[in-house]
């Protein structure tokens, strides 16, 4: 019995074939054993179980149809064949439709209902998806979806590699890579579900399953591959409807559930492999050899009985003896001036991804065939449009920011409405416009009208409020600079002081003292731990902890004493930015009790994404006020801090094309008049783009694409957008309007390269 | 048995007995478990307080079963000294199982959950025990946790569905795996842990009744 196994890579994140041919050789001592494999530089073709070998040409110079019809020969000629690759395994699927007595791999439609991230066939297993969405979207709603988890998201390909993206610029560059790598656009987003990691193997043939285990990983590899495991029975539950869909399937073959058990022990499945896993052979010494399984449904023959030396099973790593006849090959040079040796992975597997996309397998991309789709665009909103239409674009000298009137007033009165609904009795709550997400006249006109309450982290700050109209007694001081400039101090007493440090707290104290400063709260900052900030008074440690304590108890009694914690949402994400509150209204609860000093008044900030402030659920901000109560029922007054969420809509960026160039490969860039001196977050948060048509002066709203914005400037990193389609027809001269840069786009924006 | 005739006791020793005892020494058969003591001033309120806003601050919004990993990072394993106050052991760069598992306990309540003590007997090696022996030695602390190759140890069992608890061994940050196999290094020989009505919980493929020892696995 001759048989063929593939996917003999044995580097940190291993393929199958080794462990495949150990166990294989263990149920049949006999069998002729042939490793198929792509380059010579595969580590697994060394090994001594292994009679034959049978290399080929790295994919990328392989004719699949020729090699396809050689393959199609020796299955004919009565060899068997078991895939150690997903894409291999995939391709074999394609070119047998009908499948193949001695194919020992799954066919074509059981690889369209395991397809990642939904993973339709699990239906009936006790598993959940994670939370995903595919690349093909917005930016705009990548960006909403990695917000909404907390950036805990994860970039996966279509068939491997998956990247951890803790923020947009990371994001971005994994998803460039990615589609190089894979020669797809087509990623997706996964939120990432915490726990203990396991998994499920099975092997079947024809339908019918012929075995499975359960492995929980006991130790991992750096990228969280098994090193060792412990393998038991698959209980009941998981294990009946796994085979009424392995049945479904008309699965053959290996095949591996990956999941992850959260602390609640509910399992979710993050992917369903087309092949046996690297630790097959970890089942084997268990007692249970699914390779040998397979291969005794298939033939007939009868495989050596299995015999368990261990529940547990762990790795080594073994210096092995190189076949003579397949020396190694040389290390390539390092390139000139670069570090390390760039070599390609050698199981080539993105060469025949690319090859595969080039013979145009439909299976690659799904049925719409829309793998390379810019995806639609991001919504704009409609509001924007009209302030738009109110812009004469003669008079304006492009880079310039545009003010959206319409848009900042429905803004504030929004967040103004929605402070009074959700306002009691008991506790009121007000908004507070910080000035420092922009400190433009108009929008802090419009904060005042709307009764929000200004917020300066300097007194230079305040000067620019009480010039629009506010009082002093409206005003909030905060922030580790604000008895800056010094003579700027107003007169009259403040709405509220928060101290940023412990050495803050005993200047203030003794201001207050001596007459110099007057205000109607008087507070500190907290800065919970777990989150890196440089502001606050930290809780790290107990005796952080107290020093705080014994400083509000010196705070002077006839100011009522409150509370500070800003933390922006954009940044940490929705859900973490709610649990952060629940932990400050718990450490609140500490200092009251501890102090004996009743908080009054909590200043909770902020910088929130627009979205997720204003079309955020009422509810949840309902919700909080009503936590404040309950927790810390001498609150007298909430102030809600937006930060950027009113001043980020509120402006554009327009700027005018300088310069179309084309390069090789419809890589195209555009020059424009605008730069990173006015965009200085672009790396930060998409922005929402709009090129107004040269002909009808319609407004189009730009697509995700291969077009380079680049700045002005000669800067190297001046590219204020990488990955945007230019409208065709589009040339120098026209106009775009970057959208939501009225936040810290505008404020931080600084003058460069302009003589 | 005390013979009043003879004016002698005789001690009966039913040696099977002995042996299939499930808590495999018998200095802590009757061993209570730890707590931490409460000086009942604000030295104490202030670290009990900082010790669970603390905790849920790590938290991170994962779910309050998660098993409070920060514990092991803040305060190293090692020996401390008893009694000890919560006034003490925050200031403490090592901590102890006792003092940890107190710790962990208090936390799941202050979650919201349910768990009980839980004492552990682990079969080590007299190579690792001498080491320990020496080192809470120099501490000049109690050393009665140690006996020849096994020692006691204490964690907490947190209730994780009807009738079935999950082992937490804060000294370690993990959950004790209940598919052990066996013995061996580091393997766990018995646990107790304490429900106060005695009552059977289901921990993976054992039943463990609570205040009472229950055998994991043969001393080797």
């Amino acid at each position: 019995m001759k048989i063929y196994v593939s996917g003999l890579y044995s580097g940190g994140n291993p393929q199958p074939g080794v462990g495949i041919v150990r166990s294989l050789r263990q149920g049949y001592p006999n069998a002729t054993l042939t490793g198929v494999e792509y380059s010579n530089r595969v580590s697994g073709i060394h090994w001594q179980d292994l009679d034959d070998l049978w290399i080929q040409r790295p994919w990328d110079e392989l004719d699949l149809e020729s090699y396809g019809a050689k393959v199609k020969a020796l299955l004919d000629g009565g060899a068997y064949w078991i895939s150690g690759s997903d894409l291999e395994a995939m391709w074999l699927a394609d070119l047998f439709p009908d499948g193949h007595r001695n194919l020992l791999a799954p066919p074509m439609a059981a690889f369209k209902r395991i397809a990642k991230p939904g993973v339709e066939a699990h239906e009936g297993l006790p598993v959940a998806i994670p939370t995903h969405i595919s690349t093909d979207v917005s930016d705009w709603d990548l960006h909403a979806f990695c917000r909404r988890h907390n950036w805990r998201v994860w970039l996966k390909g279509p068939y491997y590699d998956a990247a951890r993206t803790p923020s947009w610029d990371v994001f971005e560059a994994a998803r460039a890579a990615l589609s190089k790598v894979w020669s797809t656009q087509k990623l997706f987003l996964q939120a990432h579900v915490g726990g203990y990691e396991e998994s499920v193997m099975l092997s079947a043939y024809r339908g019918e399953l012929l075995g499975a285990v359960s492995m929980r990983k006991r130790d991992i590899t750096p990228e969280g591959k098994t090193w060792a495991g412990d393998v038991c029975d698959v209980p009941g539950d998981f294990l009946d409807p796994l085979r009424r869909i392995v049945r479904d399937l008309n699965w053959t073959g290996g095949g591996e559930l990956e999941m992850v058990r959260d602390p609640k022990g509910q399992l979710w499945l993050l992917e369903w492999n087309p092949r046996f896993p690297a630790w097959v052979h970890g089942a084997t010494i268990a007692g249970t050899n699914l390779p040998a399984r397979l291969v005794q449904e298939a033939s007939g023959i009868l495989a050596r009985p299995e015999r368990a030396d261990s529940e547990e099973f762990t790795r080594v790593v073994l210096e092995v003896p190189v076949r003579a006849d397949y020396p190694l090959p040389p290390l390539p040079e390092p390139f000139a001036g670069a570090i390390g040796h760039s070599m390609k992975h050698p199981s080539g597997l993105p060469a025949l991804a690319e090859q595969l996309h080039k013979n145009g397998r439909a299976m690659m991309d799904g049925e719409d065939g829309s793998a390379d789709s810019g995806g639609a665009p991001a919504a704009v909103p409609e509001s924007f449009l009209a302030d738009l239409a109110g812009v004469d674009f003669e008079q304006v000298q492009t880079p310039e920011f545009l003010f959206f009137e319409k848009t900042a007033e429905g803004l504030f009165r929004q967040a103004s409405e929605r402070a009074h609904r959700i306002s009691t009795n008991e506790t009121q709550v007000v908004n507070a416009y910080s000035i420092k997400t922009n400190p433009d006249p108009r929008l802090i006109a419009l904060a005042r009208k709307h009764g929000f309450l200004a917020e300066g982290i300097s007194l230079a700050e305040i000067q620019a409020a009480l010039a629009v109209g506010f009082r002093t007694d409206e005003c909030i001081l905060n922030g580790p600079g604000k008895w800056w400039p010094r003579d700027m101090l107003p007169d009259g007493p403040l709405h509220a002081v928060f101290c940023d440090s412990i050495a803050d707290l005993e200047r203030t104290v003794e201001a207050m003292a001596a007459g110099d400063l007057a205000a109607h709260h008087v507070g500190v900052r907290i800065r919970t731990p777990n989150v890196t900030s440089r502001f606050g008074i930290p809780l790290d440690s107990p005796k952080t902890f107290r020093k705080l304590i014994d400083g509000v108890k010196r705070l002077p009694q006839d100011s009522k004493f409150g509370i500070h914690f800003h933390m922006a949402s954009s940044h940490i994400g929705v859900a973490q930015w709610w649990h952060l509150f629940e932990s400050i209204l718990k450490w609140c609860r500490s200092i009251e009790t501890l102090s004996g000093r009743s908080i009054e008044i909590l200043d909770m900030g902020g910088g929130w994404f627009p979205d997720d402030w204003h079309d955020g659920e009422e509810g949840d901000f309902a919700r909080a006020v009503d936590t404040v109560r309950a927790l810390l029922p001498n609150v007298r007054q909430i102030v809600s801090e937006p930060g950027k969420a009113m001043a980020q809509p509120s402006m554009a960026l327009a700027m005018r094309v300088l310069e179309i160039q084309q390069h090789e490969e419809d890589h195209v860039e555009a020059v424009v008049d605008a730069s990173i001196a006015e965009l200085p977050m672009h790396f930060f948060y998409p922005h929402r783009m709009l090129r107004r048509c040269g002909e009808t002066g319609a407004w189009q709203p730009l697509r995700r694409g291969k077009t380079h914005l680049m700045g002005r400037l000669c800067m190297e990193h001046d590219v204020v957008a990488a990955n945007v389609q230019l409208p065709e027809g589009t040339r120098a001269g026209d106009l775009i309007i970057f959208c939501d840069a009225g936040g810290y786009d505008r404020s931080m924006s600084y003058v460069f390269g302009r003589g | 048995m005390y013979s009043a005739a003879d004016n002698r006791l005789d001690l009966i020793v039913d040696e099977p007995q002995i042996l299939d005892r499930p808590c495999p020494s018998t200095r802590w058969e009757q061993f209570p478990y730890s707590s931490i003591a409460h000086h009942g001033e604000a030295c104490c309120d202030v670290a009990r307080e900082w010790v669970m806003s603390y905790d849920f601050a790590q938290l991170n919004g994962a779910d309050a079963a998660s098993g409070p990993r920060w514990l092991r990072q803040k305060w190293k394993w090692g020996p401390s000294p008893w009694p000890i106050h919560w006034c003490e052991a925050v200031e403490r760069d090592t901590l102890d199982c006792g003092a940890l598992g107190c710790m962990a306990r208090e936390l799941f309540a202050e979650r919201g959950l349910q768990s009980f003590p839980a004492q552990f007997v682990q079969q080590y090696d007299e190579g690792a025990t001498s080491q320990w022996l020496g080192k809470w030695d120099a501490e000049q602390v109690s050393t009665h946790w140690i006996d020849e190759d096994v020692i006691y140890h204490e964690a907490c069992a947190l209730v994780s569905g009807d009738g079935e608890v999950k082992l937490f061994d804060p000294s370690a940050g993990w959950w004790v795996n209940s598919r052990q196999a066996g013995g061996g290094y580091g393997g766990l020989l018995a646990v107790r842990l304490f429900d106060g009505d005695g009552r059977a919980w289901r921990w993976g493929r054992h039943t463990l009744r609570g205040d009472e020892w229950t055998k994991i696995a043969e001393r080797p």
